[in-house]
């Protein structure tokens, strides 16, 4: 019936072809095509006839403007093709669907992502409840422990002038902020003093609450801040605090405790002739650890070992590194400069 | 109808005389108009050949060419003159066409498809590093890296292209060395045998029946020259050749003979007067080679995919880049979302295994003797919606063979296919053994000596045509010919001729006591019953009345309509007492009878159609493939052959079979009932264009016959205006501007000339029709198979991108980096590409139509449901697995939420994670590169569902056979093995940003995959449900 159609038309309308092989078109894409629906393409075909002659029209104008004017009309005709791509005033069409066929795909998809959120949703929450939200579930990756020193700003370099106190003020403001967590009266209150030399250990279930031990602001004494509020850089015998990074369940192995130890990195050993550590054994006492977490461990305070850099070379940059020493530690990682150790310098003007 | 000069004479031979004719031949100014489009566009070029075709050699006298020339006539030129002039003037021969130089098409490697796009990230790379250099001199050179990455990957996928495209253009090359042909010419007044590579003009040339003509040449002695113009004219009848001036046009006249024509019978000698490229066929073949070659549908397809990419992430990286800076960003950070943006995007192997599966494809054509010259062709034929092919040798077997016999009444079939093995026929009744005796009798055609062990079919014959199918139809039935003949002593023979129309031998009997002399006869078949007074009837003599007349023609009406050649046979028995044995046979006078003879029967003869075609030829049809037949022989044989292997199916009918039926006028007729048409090239000449649209739009069956190879090209301008894909077979140098025009031209590979071959896009080994189906079969598949490997490129996209994406937005550690990205499109994705390649046809893709030109290789349906479906899926999946390996290492993901600047900052050595612990940047860093690691290992396990369920589009898996493909498999294989390297082998390179992964986190994607799986299952049974329907419109790809 189709073809009979077709033919009845062809001879009298010669650009009807185009519409012929564009049914054809349709019929490649879906060549399964029941004949229920072509029979309705048909129909619509047949029902608004002037429609398509219009179009037909249409086109014809454009392609004598285009031979008129080949190569100046081709940008505004795609500009044009485009716009009606974008939208179609007679066929109320935005991007090749009408709004209808849009609302559709919009809701299709709504559904299709919600159900993959949910799935998804439930896939992540099972999963998490596997991982415990006390104790991490790998530590390999954070082992062995970084350092990190106080004061920090931006930089490891400590340029300043002693007479200049706007030079060095912002580092002593710096380490009051950082020890007001360490005032002997907040940790008297909060933690516990637990007996030195011992790993500090609490069985129990793992989201139990766990004690803290007390590290008093005090334990620096002169790097405390307490005598000397400002650190020493007034005198030019800056404090440096050092501590090491937290993590969960680390035990200094062999129960020694992990030494603190600096020196000059490069050049003359002599250009720092005295350094003081408090607490004077320059270690990390083993009833810090293990440290269990944030979630429980809530008051736990990182120990700290203050170096006092009593006798510097003046006027000179100096290159410090600190060590740590000690069983399962490990300071000399090439790509990483704060694993076990720091690197700092310190140039002191007077 | 060959008066007229074709359109090439009216093209080329600008005299004034043409122009007059054409004042007054309107039909001839409309041809010329008809052509103009191409005239225009070679307006330059015609103009040129104008000028040089004032050829006037024709018209002078000997004396005053041997002055022209500077030559002799009698003793030549001299050898140091003939060396001077080919300095001057080259080699006599064919210029190839003018090639791309080497280092162009290289370069036009290294910028096309992405390239551009790698170019700009790695420039953006480099400038990135400017910036950090600029205020960190020490910073990290990986940006320098991953910019030289970048223009490595384009180099050697440039290089691979330009390999996989150099190498397919060598297959041609082999095809390019040919016999050298040789030339006998006079100089220094000896005949001398030269490669006629060395003619020049002002050579005296000796040529004979059989030579090709070595150059174009003024006869000056002819004796019986004809020579085959129909590489030139189309013109299929001999046409003789003499010394004498017969037409101003030199196209017409008899005195010259062209170039790559053949000489075939008699001998002439003449003088050369064009040399190489300015004969006249070096003039034709040099137009041919300036008909602008389209682009493949498929570089249109690849090219639409290279556009929707290109924008899509030009697009999204523009977006980017302007939201972060404006959210104040550093600038730096935004060059580079802006270089992860566009690397992720841009699949860099995807080109270079298109190309290889193209290659792969073009091979396994190859061996069905579809030899592809182009590769982008390969996939051309499939989109294929019409043929236009010859008939002789491409549908037929090109040789006449006895299709059918006549005689005690009756008509018997003979077999004519290849093998010509069994002849079914009565072979018991008399009449046959006197018809068979005529056969093997009356025959001038002997089998060439030494072939003793070929097969009789394919031995090579010393004869014409119709005598050669007469000498072997009788080998086949009768055992050795010759023998029989010999025992039959020939005593007197009178040749065919065209005026006697007929051909007789008289012979000795076999028999020793039988003195009689038997004469046979065959020839014309009228004019042989006109010699007869009887006939023979079941090996009875019987009067030949009124009755058995009448039989006689309707049986010969009836062959005669089947388009083949029919031949009378008669014979007469010659008393001995009036013929003695020594009675001598002048054939001059004819002292002997030939009236009063006995006719014995009927041998109808046709070039049968090739065994394979008839099939073939419903294959194409089932495709939806018009297939047309354009041949240059007479509309009877034509609509015959059309008929007999399906061109014109069983009930179709012409226009006047339909005024046959009807018995009205065939102007009465409506023209668009009959499906059919027989178009002569005559009636062709006087159609508008409007007029041959319509019949190409309307008639589904069409045989174009008595055309020129000219009309050709009409013939496919045609097709193209309708919007068809069109194949042209051809095999003459007059073929090529058609075989240029089409959208892929095929050339015949035995009978086809160089310029047929040079101008087409493809080579048929074998001349077989049949071949082009399998040609479009692969060319189908190879689409098909193309389009799921785009399906899955893109669907990993979204894995690639978004994570950039959200990078921006959300500030998380960076996923994946870019350097992880070309891992996947460079490593793992690679050999799957090519497997799916190999995929086989998901039902039979020769029962639909072919594809429309609107029906993209990347279509609207693929690119939403490979992005924002599969797509989403890989990237959720990784992203789960990703989360995970920040959650157990520390870092919950609501930890991870606007980390990044912190996480990034190289100053921050004690970052605290979600459990309290602190982490050293190098800690973190290592971690992103674990990060990187696990998303593309999920990225790659979903990989792995997402490349099987591509096998398919609309079938299940299972259906198609999970293991129906088994490089597929090695594609899996390919990609767990590259992963594993990455992870396990080259961890501890830190440039590669791999780190070895627990074993736990290879799996954690599965479920994703398998989700994938089912989704896609799903998504096919829906499909297969619902044919047509809105999810078959929006998810069927």
């Amino acid at each position: 019936m189709r073809r009979q159609h077709r033919s009845r038309r062809a001879p009298t309308f010669p650009h009807g072809y185009r519409y012929r092989l564009d049914d054809q078109d349709e019929a490649n894409q879906n060549y399964l095509a029941d004949e229920e629906e072509e029979a309705e393409e048909e129909a619509r075909v047949m029902g608004v006839p002037n429609l398509e002659e219009k179009e037909k029209e249409e086109e014809q104008n454009e392609e004598e403007e285009g031979q008129g004017q080949p190569t100046g009309n081709t940008w505004w005709q795609k500009l044009q093709l485009m716009n009606e791509y974008l939208w179609d005033p007679e066929q109320r069409m935005s991007l090749a669907r009408t709004g209808q066929s849009w609302s559709l795909i919009l809701v299709i998809y709504f559904f299709f992502y919600a159900s993959l959120a949910a799935v998804i949703t439930v896939c992540m929450y099972t999963l998490f409840l596997t991982i415990s939200t006390y104790m991490p579930t790998f530590t390999e990756r954070v082992k062995p422990p970084g350092v990190m020193i106080r004061p920090f700003a931006h930089s490891l370099n400590f340029n300043f002038n002693v007479s200049e106190p706007d030079t060095w003020q912002h580092y002593v403001i710096s380490l009051n902020g950082f020890l007001q967590g360490y005032n002997d009266s907040l940790q008297e209150e909060m933690n516990v003093d637990c007996p030195p030399g011992q790993y500090f250990i609490q069985d129990g279930n793992e989201d139990e609450d766990k004690k803290a031990c007390q590290f008093k602001r005090s334990f620096l004494k002169n790097c405390s801040g307490l005598e000397d509020p400002t650190f020493g850089y007034s005198t030019g015998q800056p404090c440096i605090l050092l501590k090491m990074n937290r993590i969960v369940g680390f035990r200094p192995e062999l129960g020694d405790p992990v030494k603190v130890s600096c020196k000059v990195q490069r050049g003359d050993e002599n250009d720092i002739r005295s350094i003081n550590y408090y607490p004077e054994s320059a270690s990390f006492d083993l009833r810090y650890y293990p440290y269990y977490g944030k979630l429980t461990h809530v008051n736990y305070t990182s120990p700290l070992v203050a170096m006092h850099f009593t006798d510097v070379v003046k006027n000179q940059v100096v290159p410090v590194q600190c060590q740590l020493k000690g069983k399962g530690i490990i300071n000399d990682v090439i790509n990483d400069h704060f694993v076990g150790r720091v690197i700092f310098t310190l140039n002191i003007e007077t | 109808f060959q008066k007229k000069p074709e359109m090439y004479s009216v093209e080329l031979s600008g005299t004034k005389n043409i122009e007059k004719t054409d004042k007054g031949d309107g039909k001839e100014k409309h041809r010329d108009l008809k052509s103009k489009g191409w005239n225009c566009r070679r307006n330059h070029q015609i103009q040129e050949i104008k000028e040089e075709l004032n050829l006037n050699d024709h018209k002078l006298s000997n004396e005053d060419l041997e002055n022209k020339y500077g030559t002799n006539i009698v003793t030549g030129l001299s050898s140091a003159r003939a060396a001077n002039l080919l300095a001057r003037d080259g080699p006599n021969a064919l210029s190839p066409p003018k090639e791309t130089p080497e280092v162009v098409k290289f370069l036009k490697q290294l910028v096309g498809g992405f390239s551009i796009l790698l170019w700009i990230g790695a420039i953006l790379c480099w400038i990135a590093y400017g910036i950090q250099y600029s205020n960190d001199p020490s910073s990290s050179l990986d940006n320098v890296y991953l910019g030289a990455v970048l223009v490595l990957v384009v180099i050697l996928t440039g290089i691979f292209a330009y390999y996989q495209e150099a190498k397919s253009t060598n297959i041609m090359a082999s095809f390019g060395k040919m016999i050298p042909q040789q030339a006998l010419v006079i100089r220094d007044a000896e005949k001398k045998t030269i490669p006629s590579e060395q003619l020049v003009v002002g050579d005296i040339v000796e040529i004979k029946g059989g030579d090709q003509i070595p150059a174009d040449i003024r006869l000056l002695s002819s004796q019986g020259c004809k020579v085959d113009n129909s590489s030139l004219t189309g013109e299929s009848e001999p046409q003789s050749r003499s010394c004498d001036f017969t037409d101003d046009n030199p196209l017409e006249t008899k005195n010259i003979c062209f170039y790559s024509t053949t000489c075939l019978e008699g001998a002439a000698t003449g003088m050369v007067i064009n040399t190489g490229d300015s004969t006249i066929i070096g003039q034709i073949a040099s137009l041919a080679s300036g008909v602008g070659n389209e682009k493949t549908p498929i570089a249109i397809e690849i090219e639409h995919f290279v556009h929707i990419v290109a924008g899509v992430s030009v697009f999204i990286g523009i977006i980017f880049f302007i939201i972060t800076v404006s959210i104040k960003y550093p600038v730096l950070d935004s060059i580079i979302f802006l270089i992860g943006v566009i690397v992720a995007n841009v699949p860099e192997g995807l080109l270079a295994t298109v190309t290889v599966s193209l290659s792969l494809t073009a091979k396994r054509m190859a061996k069905k003797n579809c030899l592809v010259k182009n590769l982008e062709a390969v996939e051309t034929l499939g989109s294929t919606s019409i043929i236009c092919s010859d008939k002789t040798g491409t549908l037929t077997q090109n040789r006449m063979t006895v299709a059918h016999l006549w005689f005690d009444n009756q008509i018997f079939t003979a077999d004519t296919s290849e093998e010509h093995s069994n002849q079914t026929f009565d072979q018991s009744s008399g009449t046959w053994a006197s018809l068979s005796k005529i056969i093997t009798l009356c025959n001038r055609a002997e089998f060439k000596p030494g072939q003793e062990n070929v097969p009789i079919m394919k031995k090579t014959v010393v004869g014409d045509a119709s005598e050669t199918a007469l000498l072997k139809f009788s080998e086949v039935i009768l055992g050795d010919v010759m023998e029989i003949r010999k025992r039959n002593r020939k005593v007197a023979e009178i040749p065919f001729n065209s005026i006697n129309k007929f051909q007789l031998s008289i012979h000795e009997m076999d028999d020793p006591n039988d003195k009689r002399f038997l004469m046979v006869m065959k020839g014309a078949p009228e004019r042989i019953l006109e010699k007869c007074s009887t006939i023979m009837i079941n090996g009875q003599e019987q009067p030949l009345d009124q009755s058995r007349a009448k039989a006689f023609y309707t049986a010969y009406m009836e062959l005669g309509g089947l388009g083949e050649r029919v031949l009378g046979f008669c014979h007469l028995y010659l008393p001995a007492d009036e013929f003695p044995e020594t009675y001598s046979f002048d054939v001059d006078t004819m002292n002997f009878p030939t009236s009063n003879l006995c006719f014995v029967g009927l041998l109808s003869m046709i070039d049968p159609p090739r065994s394979t075609v008839p099939d073939a030829v419903t294959k194409c049809r089932s495709a939806g493939i018009k297939v047309i037949m354009v041949t240059g022989d007479h509309p009877i044989t034509a609509k015959a052959i059309a008929r007999s292997v399906g061109i014109i199916s069983a009930k179709s009918e012409t226009v006047e079979d339909i005024a046959k039926r009807l018995n009205i006028a065939m102007e009465q007729v409506n023209k668009w009932d009959a499906k059919a048409a027989v178009v002569t090239g005559m009636e062709l000449k006087d159609m508008s264009q409007e007029q041959l649209d319509e019949l190409l739009a309307n008639h589904s069956e069409i045989v174009f016959a008595r055309t020129s190879p000219q009309q050709k090209l009409i013939i496919v301008e045609g097709c193209q205006r309708l919007g068809a894909v069109v194949a042209v077979t051809g095999d003459g140098v007059n073929d090529s501007p058609a075989l240029k025009k089409a959208d892929i031209g095929i050339a015949m590979g035995i009978v086809g000339s160089d310029a047929a071959k040079n101008a087409a896009d493809m080579v048929l080994l074998d001349d077989n029709f049949a071949s082009i189906v399998t040609g479009v079969e692969e060319g189908r598949l190879i689409f098909d198979n193309l389009k799921k490997t785009m399906a899955y490129t893109l669907t990993k996209n979204m894995a690639m991108v978004l994570p950039f994406m959200l990078y921006t937005i959300i500030e998380f550690p960076l996923p994946i980096a870019t350097v992880t990205t070309l891992f996947i499109d460079l490593g793992t994705d690679i050999i799957p590409f090519i497997a799916l390649a190999y995929e086989k046809a998901e039902r039979d893709i020769m029962n639909r139509k072919p594809r429309h030109k609107n029906d993209r290789l990347v279509n609207k349906p693929l690119v939403l449901y490979s992005l924002l479906n599969i797509g989403v899926i890989v990237t959720l999946g990784a992203f789960v697995v990703y989360f995970t390996v920040y959650a157990q290492a520390g870092f919950r993901p609501s930890a991870l939420i606007g980390l990044r600047v912190k996480w990034e900052n190289n100053d921050v050595n004690d970052l605290e994670d979600s459990y309290g612990q602190e982490w050293t940047r190098y800690q973190r860093q290592y971690l992103e590169w674990t990060g990187y690691t696990a998303f593309f290992v999920a990225i790659v396990v979903q990989q792995i569902a997402n490349l099987i369920i591509r096998k398919t589009r609309r079938n299940s898996i299972f259906h198609q056979g999970l293991f129906s493909n088994k490089i597929i498999w090695v594609g899996i294989a390919s990609q767990i093995i590259i992963a594993l390297i990455l992870s396990y082998g080259l961890g501890s390179v830190t440039t590669l940003n791999c780190t070895m992964l627990r074993a736990q986190y290879w799996f954690m994607a599965v479920p994703y995959a398998i989700l994938i799986w089912v989704y896609d299952e799903v998504r096919k049974l829906f499909i297969r449900l619902y044919p047509g329907g809105w999810w078959d419109k929006n998810m069927y790809y």
